[in-house]
């Protein structure tokens, strides 16, 4: 049923594709390359949505605890791994022609290429972002999975633990900024680190939701009339959003890098051990705060 | 594959470097000032810096990737 859902999905993508395109190229309206792009774009988003949901239902058929015979678990379902390469893969086109666009327009420089490839792939970019977000959305509603969600009345044992993943030199300053007493022992983390609970998770789901909100609000100003302070608001937090996605996905890849299993888990599902941190052993994982101060930090 | 994955993250953060340089020289020049007005320029100042120092530490740990052995990889 989910796979027919999909593929039902997917021919309904291309038929409204196909539309968009269609009346955009038809030489019969008055409209430049740029805003055919934008009218096809808008256009075939009620498609890409509707097939991301369909996708995250197959994505939660995958969704379960596992255990292999050599002891490694399941760190991620098949259905994350799908979505989170997506993802990637939407990052990777939208992100240097979005800041190509922006830099473009500080710099004041034109390239070679015209200005309107770059909106093309963008906007193909942030359909594949959308989709993902859409799959994911769907997925998480359909597993109840929370897992990188800290529970309610849980903050304070999640900001100690993430005070001793941080290195020594910044841990001091941390817990006197959010008063965290560092006399408590150090808590166990479960199959996620703090820092993925507390740092990764709630920020790349707020910058994600951001991008995406102020992403529909500019592209859909041609269809739908859109004050201009809504519009200027859009397209600096529009802006503000790619920087700090930017910066994130430098984070995230400096973090993620070093732990090697985590790039193992990403790809297979797999990972022998929990929550991996440089340099840390395994004394320093039963939740001491000694071991956990002598060991440095693993953020 | 752990070398080929640290060279991909070394490119990509030298690309940054190179978006926090734009950042960085666009928070100072006059046409900043005048089209984008002063918020902008700091705009400009506080994002490349923060890109440039990820990029950094993204680099330094890539570099570590690149001439560390096998052997000595965090879990």
């Amino acid at each position: 049923m989910a796979w027919l859902l999909v593929v039902a999905g997917l021919v309904l993508v291309g038929v409204g594709v196909a539309a968009a395109v269609g009346q955009a190229g038809s030489g019969a309206q008055p409209w430049g390359n740029e805003l055919s792009d934008n009218f096809t774009f808008v256009k075939a988003l009620p498609f890409v949505v509707g097939f991301g949901v369909a996708v995250g239902l197959l994505m939660s058929r995958t969704y379960g605890a596992k255990v292999r015979a050599d002891g490694a678990v399941r760190r991620w379902s098949p259905g994350t791994v799908f979505g989170h390469w997506v993802l990637t893969l939407g990052f990777v086109l939208a992100l240097p022609t979005g800041m190509w666009q922006y830099l473009g327009g500080i710099l004041d420089v034109n390239l070679p290429i015209p200005l309107y490839l770059f909106y093309r792939v963008h906007y193909i970019g942030a359909s594949i972002v959308l989709f993902a977000v859409a799959a994911f959305v769907s997925y998480l509603y359909l597993t109840g999975d929370r897992s990188l969600v800290v529970p309610r009345g849980q903050w304070g044992r999640h900001l100690l633990g993430l005070a001793y993943e941080l290195p020594p030199s910044l841990r001091g300053r941390y817990a006197k900024l959010l008063r965290v007493d560092l006399r408590q022992p150090r808590p166990p983390a479960g199959k996620f680190t703090f820092y993925e609970k507390v740092v990764e998770f709630p920020s790349w789901s707020i910058v994600l939701a951001l991008i995406t909100i102020t992403g529909l609000i500019k592209a859909g100003r041609y269809l739908i009339p859109v004050p201009g302070f809504v519009l200027w608001l859009a397209s600096t937090l529009h802006v503000a959003a790619m920087v700090i996605i930017v910066i994130k996905l430098l984070d995230h890849l400096r973090y993620t890098f070093p732990r090697w299993s985590l790039m193992g888990a990403i790809t297979t599902t797999w990972m022998k051990e929990r929550a991996p941190a440089p340099g840390q052993s395994s004394s320093e994982r039963s939740g001491t705060s000694a071991a956990g101060v002598a060991g440095g930090g693993d953020t | 594959m752990r070398r080929l994955v640290a060279l991909l993250g070394l490119v990509w953060s030298l690309a940054n470097l190179g978006v926090a340089y734009f950042f960085l020289t666009s928070a100072f020049v006059a046409k900043t000032a005048a089209k984008e007005g002063i918020l902008a320029q700091l705009s400009l100042l506080v994002g490349g810096v923060l890109i440039a120092a990820f990029a950094i530490l993204l680099a330094r740990e890539c570099l570590r990737m690149l001439t560390s052995a096998p052997a000595s990889e965090p879990a």
